[in-house]
């Protein structure tokens, strides 16, 4: 009988498949390509939701429509009035590091991008956004919705990619309190909940329920200074060596469909060597005059909208693997 | 006499609408709870027409799996190729059991599978690991099988697949 035969043959192609996989990167070109023919199956499992943000948008009444308009006019005097101070902040920020010499790499511009799917494995976090490398999508860019960070790009295929979130158990966040900047790493908790772990934290430390964390910028994956998560709970056990901290990330991770991705500027990308360069000439590169989010589908396109206050001291990273790159955010943030 | 295979795309078709419902975002508490559609309907066709869908076939569902949830490639190619031997040198016997008894035995293979599938992930450090509540994967598995076993024989026969 060669159903045996057969049996022993494909087990011998399927692992030697998964050791060149986990291995060698050759099988990454192969994915790419294969990624045309399944996109069109995500695309239609997003139907669905199209089709109710479609119903929404058209069986919605003028008076609604209204009313939210000046709900919206009202959002945008309060938004604007609030950029307008951060302007003047900004460039007496600037102004004060030039001073100190230090570094300040211009903030990014943004690209929108919508989650089109979720990943089916209860073990893993990831979504699937409607980016890809056609579209200007690198490895390691930081993802975020309008409330915080978000996650990171995974893997970048033809026309989506896959962005693993800051609550996967696998990835660790570089992240500060923001009131007094002690620095931690905030890992994805192992349980069912999407939370955060903060991880070796001395029970001496100060931090306590309600504290703002923020991106730290070290491990050069993530934009400094963006809100990461606020701190939930915080639990001395005498048992133990560190204090039990649970933070809940402040981005609405499975509600939010529209997600804005933050593009690397250019002085950025020219090398790590441009991160500590003091001589960039940053007063004049802040313009803040626009809201940075803008949701309308007709911004769709990827639009270089300025955002405020945000430095990035990323380079667009070039390690590839994930767990590899939370393993150089643990060693950077291990600095304390 | 091996007849002539014929209405390929019947069981190509049943494969894409178990894929889409394998990948339709559910909710973070009902994630667990998701029925594994693409094993289901490799089973029943590996059942229906063990000369036509078999080892070579399951491999390529695997592979299939493998590149749509962009996990390492291989995973499901492995276990789904040891599914359907299983299900190849069970099918004379299951396919005379009771639905309640085919439940049962899609609750073990399933579960089988599904844990071999969760160890080769914990192993190459694709998933953290977190209890076995995947196997109520298995559960839901189980309980839709026999719909499904329904749906599909109808289909089968009314499209005469053999």
């Amino acid at each position: 009988m060669s159903l045996e035969y057969r049996l022993v043959a494909f087990l011998a192609l399927a692992m030697s498949l998964l050791y060149m996989d986990s291995r060698y990167d050759y099988l990454d070109r192969v994915r790419y390509s294969v990624a045309y023919l399944t996109t069109p199956v995500y695309w239609l499992a997003d139907i669905p939701t199209r089709m109710s943000f479609w119903i929404d948008d058209v069986f919605v009444s003028q008076r609604d429509l209204l009313e939210e308009n000046t709900q919206l006019r009202q959002q945008l005097l309060f938004a604007q009035r609030e950029l307008q101070l951060l302007a003047g902040l900004a460039s007496e920020n600037s102004r004060l590091r030039e001073l100190q010499e230090a570094s300040q790499a211009v903030q990014g511009r943004v690209m929108t991008a919508e989650i089109i799917n979720v990943s089916n494995d209860p073990g893993s976090r990831r979504v699937l956004i409607n980016r890809g490398a056609q579209n200007g999508v690198i490895e390691g860019q930081a993802m975020l919705d309008a409330h915080g960070l978000m996650g990171q790009v995974e893997e970048v295929l033809p026309l989506t990619s896959w962005v693993l979130l800051i609550t996967d158990s696998r990835h660790g966040t570089p992240v500060q309190v923001n009131r007094n900047g002690e620095r931690t790493i905030a890992r994805g908790s192992r349980g069912d909940a999407p939370e955060l772990e903060l991880e070796f934290v001395p029970d001496t430390a100060d931090i306590s329920v309600g504290d703002l964390l923020v991106s730290s910028g070290l491990g050069q994956r993530f934009p400094k200074d963006y809100p990461v998560a606020e701190v939930t709970s915080i639990i001395h056990d005498p048992g133990q060596p560190f204090a039990q901290i649970r933070a809940r990330p402040l981005a609405q991770m499975d509600r939010t469909r529209h997600v804005m991705l933050v593009i690397p500027d250019d002085e950025a990308i020219v090398g790590p060597a441009m991160i500590f360069d003091a001589t960039t000439d940053v007063v004049e590169d802040v313009p803040v005059t626009n809201l940075p989010e803008d949701f309308s589908p007709a911004a769709a396109e990827s639009q270089p909208e300025s955002q405020p206050a945000s430095q990035i001291d990323a380079e667009p990273a070039p390690a590839s693997n994930p767990v590899a790159g939370s393993a150089a955010q643990d060693t950077a943030g291990g600095i304390q | 006499m091996i007849p002539k295979a014929n209405a390929i795309w019947v069981i190509l078709l049943s494969f894409l609408v178990a894929y889409l419902l394998a990948i339709v975002p559910f909710p973070e508490w009902a994630m667990h709870y998701r029925p594994q559609w693409v094993m289901l309907v490799l089973i029943y066709w590996v059942m229906a027409l063990p000369y036509r869908v078999g080892i070579g076939s399951a491999w390529m569902a695997g592979i299939f799996t493998d590149i749509l949830e962009g996990s390492m490639l291989g995973i499901h190619a492995l276990t789904f190729t040891i599914l359907a031997y299983i299900t190849l040198s069970l099918h004379q016997r299951v396919r005379l059991f009771s639905s309640g008894q085919q439940s049962g035995i899609i609750l073990a293979l399933v579960g089988l599978v599904m844990t071999a599938t969760y160890w080769i992930k914990v192993i190459t450090g694709e998933t953290a690991q977190e209890g076995m509540f995947f196997l109520l994967g298995a559960l839901s598995s189980a309980f839709v099988w026999p719909w499904l076993f329904l749906l599909l024989r109808q289909l089968r026969r009314s499209f005469d697949v053999h």
